[in-house]
């Protein structure tokens, strides 16, 4: 047993060393390792662009094998990428192998390495790898030129939403660089510390120029340098979208497709996508030239059935779609021709037209749309190459317009174009009957009738009206009935009947024939009922009328109205089992009064006015104010009128008046209320209900007081316009008081005055005889009887009353007494003046009788005295010095004594002495003054005044006031007169 | 660019077109110089609205990058006493030779723009007078050489070599280069034929 397991033992061993052998024989006979291997790079496609050989194959052998290839970046520990790569390798081949790198090369060292292994069935296991072969490093970086920023990848063209990976590579590690994409900065991962990558992920597309990546290098602030990249972002091409292909004439196919977007790009990076036509039976192809449609020449008459593939292609991708057609489905006919309208009439039309003929027994669906009145018709018909189709059920004297349009009725694949024509139906006789109504209008011994009608609808009328003919036909009496044609547009005429009934019988009449008649019943009776009017109201919609039903049989109602302001009469017709209708038209308007006249017809056709209705549509406030007058003013009360404000021609229904009053007292007057008006101001208001009250005592006022009325009508929309209030104000009170006085006086007055006219002899006599002319005295004939020559009767005129004589005397006692005012005294006292009462030698006319009269005025002692003398009152002088001059000495001493103030020169006996002088004579109340003062005496000697002074008023006392008055009576302006 | 603009761009071209009778000096420095300030008046629209079709961050409002420039075109900044102290030999070389080199990148521009921006008729044009512009103001300035007894230039291609695998955005960034250039060196222009006009009086 023991044997056997050494034996055994020794077996495996032997086996396990033979078979070390032989794979080492394997290896040696077929060291397999890649040699030779190069790596080239390709900036655009920023990739590796690896080569090898494989050494020591069998000649003329080709063998399956498999190449792990490693790719480290910046050291060769840093692998990247692990790949396998299987290929049937022939005896001194030189492999090729690429790899797109993702981050642009030259901002990395790459390093490869291969290494490979048998796959082939003809070398059984076991397989083993082959050694790696020696890195292989690749640099770009060493070729750049000077500088000290570089930016990667350059020019990338890439499609929107995938991810690009770029780069910077700064020469100078001092320098802080930011990169910027459109603007915005990126942020990226260093990978050393001159390198810096950056993963941009579903870049958008931005424009077809382009989009800008640039970095900056800068230190500080300061920039060193700018370099960038622009990144080609195209738009994702789109596979082309309803393809379709279809024939006309079987000679050629017209594809169409919808190309979707553009993606071109500028700088030439990528032209517009490319479209190619294959077809995939014959297996020919056509480049398209346009974007969106191209043409294949159909060449071969047997080839039914196509197989079209459309590729649409970029440098970046490639799309196809694809469809399969038999040719006889895809027939898009050409539009239908000679369209032509035959045998037309009012209501029928037979339409024919031609199709291209295609081929032998080929059908065609074709469409027949009829156009007109607004409607439209579809009718299908199958043809072969003619088509007919016969058009009824048309309106008379109506445009239409038809077209067709065909398609392949075997194989339906589109319509084609449409063909069409217009056509016109002939006319035929109206239809209906035209609506007419009548106003009547009723005078002494006949009707005057206003026959309306509306037009016929196009419907109805069927072709032109041309004339309306009216045939009245007496009822009462058997007489030939009247026809009147009254020409179209007319919708009216006036017929004047005597009082008996009529039948008016209406028609419209075309260019084929009279339409049925419309009847009116004028009845001899006139329409003069007395029919109360209602008030109503009316709404946005019209007005709603509503009446009782006509006892008895009626065919209808009729409701008529007048539109304003065009002042058209309107009617409405209303059924027999009808007895309200809504008026509604929008001819109403607002503010205007619209009165409804309800008619029953009988079955006579006799209108009969039911009811009257009268309103608004809407009623709207009052347009005008009235003109109010003020009269009955009292300092109490006043009254208010406005009679002439007519409440029938308002834009509403008046319900009544508003009384605005303004006063300065704070409360209202009793039945007044307070309001506010749209100025804000506070004011009293009285309301009055009735519209046909106009009138308002306005009492309880304040006299000689200020008032501001104002008064304003309302509807139901409002009061009227705002206007100024009328400034009333009240008499003072009294005032009337003294006219209700004066004018009975005054009228007294006046009555005395024309009864003392009326009497003025009697009273004359009564009050103031004439006094009598002594000349015409019967005394006077009596003397004359006598003839005594001297006595006269003497005129008043011819008596002077007295005169005065100044007689200039010297006195020359008098210088001594007046001593050292010598010279003045000299000259004025050498013509001293004397006074005498005798009458001028002027005015004397000769001598002759003198009537004289007494001065009763002088005191009764002075006259009694005899004497003329003056006796001038000296201020000064005592009471006691005053005495009688009974001489004209004593005139002159009292003269000087006033003059020269000299004291005790008084004859003692003049005491008694109370006249007082009618001479003026000049001197000067202060003594003082005399000498500078000096006076004139003869020439100052005039009549001034004369007065008799009692005794006690004479005696003046010793003051200077007495000299005052002495001044003041000898005032030295008077003298020089 | 309105009738009245277009015939007076017309006059100005005018002598480049009839280079038969001998102009003075003074009078050719003075139709340069009409021109050149009638360009300038335009040279901020042309860079603006080239920079409106740019998107970000050229259309950027007060958008600025000094630092971008292109070996191929010269530079109009200089310092003053340098420029002061040019004669007029020197002066109108390098003008010349600027606007030579600018009249090339219009048209290098124009071409990157009916590519990117072929629905842009405004911008298109507004490059395509700048060219005709520039190339006006370089027969000007011929006529002054020729007027002032100086040497011409011999005309070169001073774009070189160009790369023609720009990518988009280095050709926006050129684009932008030659339109601002084409301002400063109007710009530049200006001044240098006012220094002329001074010089050289009718």
């Amino acid at each position: 047993m023991a044997l056997f397991v050494v034996f055994q033992t020794t077996f495996f061993l032997t086996l396990l060393s033979l078979r070390t052998y032989q794979s080492e024989v394997l290896a040696e006979r077929l060291p397999l390792t890649p040699v030779s291997l190069k790596v080239s790079t390709n900036s655009i496609h920023q990739s590796l662009h690896l080569q090898w050989t494989v050494h020591n194959l069998p000649y003329h052998q080709e063998l399956k094998m498999v190449f792990q290839i490693q790719i480290s970046r910046i050291e060769t520990s840093n692998v990247v990428w692990v790949g396998n790569y299987s290929t049937t390798v022939k005896w001194n081949q030189v492999l090729h192998w690429s790899w797109e790198s993702e981050l642009p090369l030259e901002c990395a060292t790459h390093f490869v390495r291969i290494k490979s292994v048998m796959d082939d069935a003809s070398f059984p296991e076991p397989n083993f790898w082959s050694n790696w072969s020696s890195w292989e490093e690749v640099s770009v970086q060493d070729s750049l030129e000077k500088g000290i920023l570089f930016v990667f990848p350059k020019d990338k063209l890439v499609e929107e939403g995938s991810n690009v990976t770029i780069c910077y590579v700064s020469r100078n590690i001092q320098n802080n660089v930011s990169c910027y994409l459109e603007g915005k900065q990126i942020h990226g991962e260093q990978l050393d510390p001159h390198v810096t990558a950056f993963n941009l992920n579903s870049v958008p597309f931005i424009r077809n120029r382009g989009t800008n990546i640039y970095c900056e290098a800068s230190q500080g602030n300061v920039s060193k340098g700018i370099e960038g990249i622009v990144l080609f972002v195209s738009k994702v091409l789109e596979e082309p979208k309803d393809f379709s292909c279809e024939t006309q004439d079987f000679k050629t196919l017209h594809c169409t497709w919808d190309p979707g977007t553009d993606t071109a790009l500028g700088w030439s990076k990528q032209p517009s996508q490319s479209y190619t036509l294959f077809e995939s039976f014959s297996g020919e192809k056509k480049l398209c030239t346009h974007k969106n449609w191209c043409n294949w020449q159909i060449t071969q008459d047997s080839q039914e059935t196509y197989n079209f593939t459309l590729i649409a292609e970029n440098y970046l991708r490639k799309r196809s779609v694809n469809i399969l057609f038999n040719l006889t489905h895809r027939v898009y006919l050409m539009n239908p021709f000679n369209v032509d309208f035959e045998n037309v009439n009012a209501t029928n039309a037979i339409m024919t037209w031609k199709v291209h003929s295609m081929r032998n027994d080929f059908t065609c669906l074709c469409q027949i749309e009829l156009h007109g009145e607004g409607k439209m018709m579809q009718y299908d018909v199958s043809i072969k190459v003619n088509g007919e189709y016969f058009l009824s059920e048309l309106e008379p004297a109506t445009e239409y317009m038809a077209r067709v349009r065909c398609a392949d009725a075997s194989h339906f694949w589109k319509w084609s174009e449409w063909s069409g024509q217009n056509f016109t139906t002939l006319e035929a006789a109206p239809s209906e009957a035209p609506d007419v109504w009548r106003s009547v209008n009723s005078e002494p011994g006949n009707h005057t009738v206003t026959l309306f009608w509306k037009p016929l609808s196009k419907l109805h009328a069927n072709g032109k009206i041309l004339f309306y003919n009216v045939v009245v036909e007496n009822l009462d009496k058997p007489s030939r009935s009247e026809l009147r044609s009254i020409p179209a547009p007319a919708n009216s005429t006036k017929l004047i009947l005597d009082r008996c009934s009529y039948q008016i019988c209406v028609t419209a009449n075309n260019s084929v024939g009279a339409s049925p008649a419309s009847i009116i019943v004028i009845s001899a009776d006139p329409e003069n009922k007395e029919v109360e009017e209602e008030r109503i109201a009316g709404t946005d919609g019209g007005f709603s009328l509503s009446w009782k039903p006509q006892p008895g049989d009626v065919i209808g109602y009729v409701v008529d109205w007048c539109d304003h302001p065009q002042d058209v009469l309107q009617w409405k017709n209303v059924g027999p089992n009808t007895t309200s209708t809504v008026i509604s038209t929008d001819a109403f308007r607002p503010g205007v009064r619209y009165d409804f006249r309800i008619y029953g017809l009988s079955t006579k056709r006799i209108a009969c006015l039911l009811e009257k209705k009268t309103g608004y549509s809407q009623e709207l406030a009052p347009s005008d104010n009235p003109h109010v007058l003020v009269d009955m003013l009292t300092s109490h009360s006043f009254t208010l009128s406005w009679k002439d404000y007519s409440t029938e021609s308002q834009p509403g229904f008046i319900q009544g008046y508003h009384v605005y009053l303004k006063s300065k007292a704070r409360q209202c007057h009793p039945r007044f209320q307070k309001a506010v008006l749209s100025d804000g101001s506070e004011c009293c208001k009285y309301k009055i209900d009735n519209p046909e009250e106009k009138a308002l005592i306005v009492d309880n006022l304040k006299p000689e007081s200020s008032y501001e009325i104002f008064v304003t009508p309302f509807t139901s929309a409002g009061e009227g316009p705002n206007a100024t209030f009328t400034k009333v104000t009240t008499p003072d009170e009294h005032s009337s008081m003294l006219i209700h006085i004066l004018l009975p006086m005054v009228f007294c007055v006046l009555l005395i005055m024309i009864v003392c006219y009326l009497k003025s002899q009697w009273i004359k006599e009564t009050c103031y005889p004439d006094i009598p002319d002594p000349y015409k005295s019967s005394i006077l004939s009596l003397i004359k009887f006598k003839e005594n020559p001297h006595l006269t009767i003497m005129n008043v005129s011819d008596c002077i009353p007295d005169a005065i004589e100044v007689v200039s005397k010297p006195e020359g006692t008098k210088i001594q007494i007046l001593g050292t005012r010598k010279s003045l005294t000299e000259t004025e006292l050498t013509k001293p003046n004397y006074l005498y009462l005798l009458p001028t030698e002027k005015n004397h006319s000769g001598p002759g009788p003198c009537i004289c009269f007494e001065n009763f005025t002088y005191n009764q002692a002075a006259s009694d005295s005899g004497f003329c003398g003056h006796v001038p009152v000296s201020p000064k002088a005592p009471p006691s010095m005053l005495g009688l001059m009974t001489s004209p000495e004593n005139v002159l001493k009292a003269l000087e004594k006033n003059y020269m103030n000299s004291l005790g020169e008084v004859p003692a006996g003049e005491t008694s002495l109370n006249y007082v002088s009618q001479l003026a004579s000049p001197m000067s109340g202060d003594k003082d003054s005399l000498p500078t003062n000096p006076v004139e005496p003869p020439y100052c000697s005039e009549y001034k005044m004369q007065m008799a002074v009692p005794l006690r008023l004479a005696l003046p006392r010793p003051t200077e006031n007495s000299s005052l008055s002495s001044i003041t009576l000898l005032d030295p302006g008077e003298h020089y007169r | 660019l309105p009738p009245p603009a277009h015939l007076c761009l017309l006059t100005l071209l005018l002598p480049l077109l009839s280079s038969a009778a001998p102009i003075s000096p003074a009078e050719s420095i003075s139709q340069a110089y009409s021109l050149a300030l009638y360009m300038q008046k335009n040279t901020s629209m042309l860079l603006q609205t080239y920079l409106q079709y740019q998107g970000s961050p050229f259309s950027d409002p007060g958008f600025s990058a000094p630092e971008l420039q292109l070996s191929s075109l010269p530079p109009a900044t200089a310092f003053f006493k340098t420029w002061r102290t040019l004669d007029d030999g020197e002066r109108l070389s390098l003008a010349q030779g600027a606007f030579l080199a600018l009249t090339q990148h219009l048209q290098l521009v124009r071409d990157d723009q009916s590519d990117l921006n072929p629905g842009s008729p405004i911008l298109l044009a507004q490059l395509g007078t700048a060219r005709l512009r520039a190339q006006g103001l370089l027969g000007n300035m011929a006529t002054i050489m020729t007027a002032l007894g100086l040497p011409m230039l011999p005309e070169e291609d001073t774009l070189g070599l160009v790369a023609f695998g720009a990518s988009a955005f280095e050709r926006k960034c050129r684009g932008y280069v030659v339109t601002r250039e084409y301002g400063h060196w109007t710009d530049r222009a200006v001044r240098d034929l006012a220094l002329l006009k001074a010089k050289y009086p009718a």
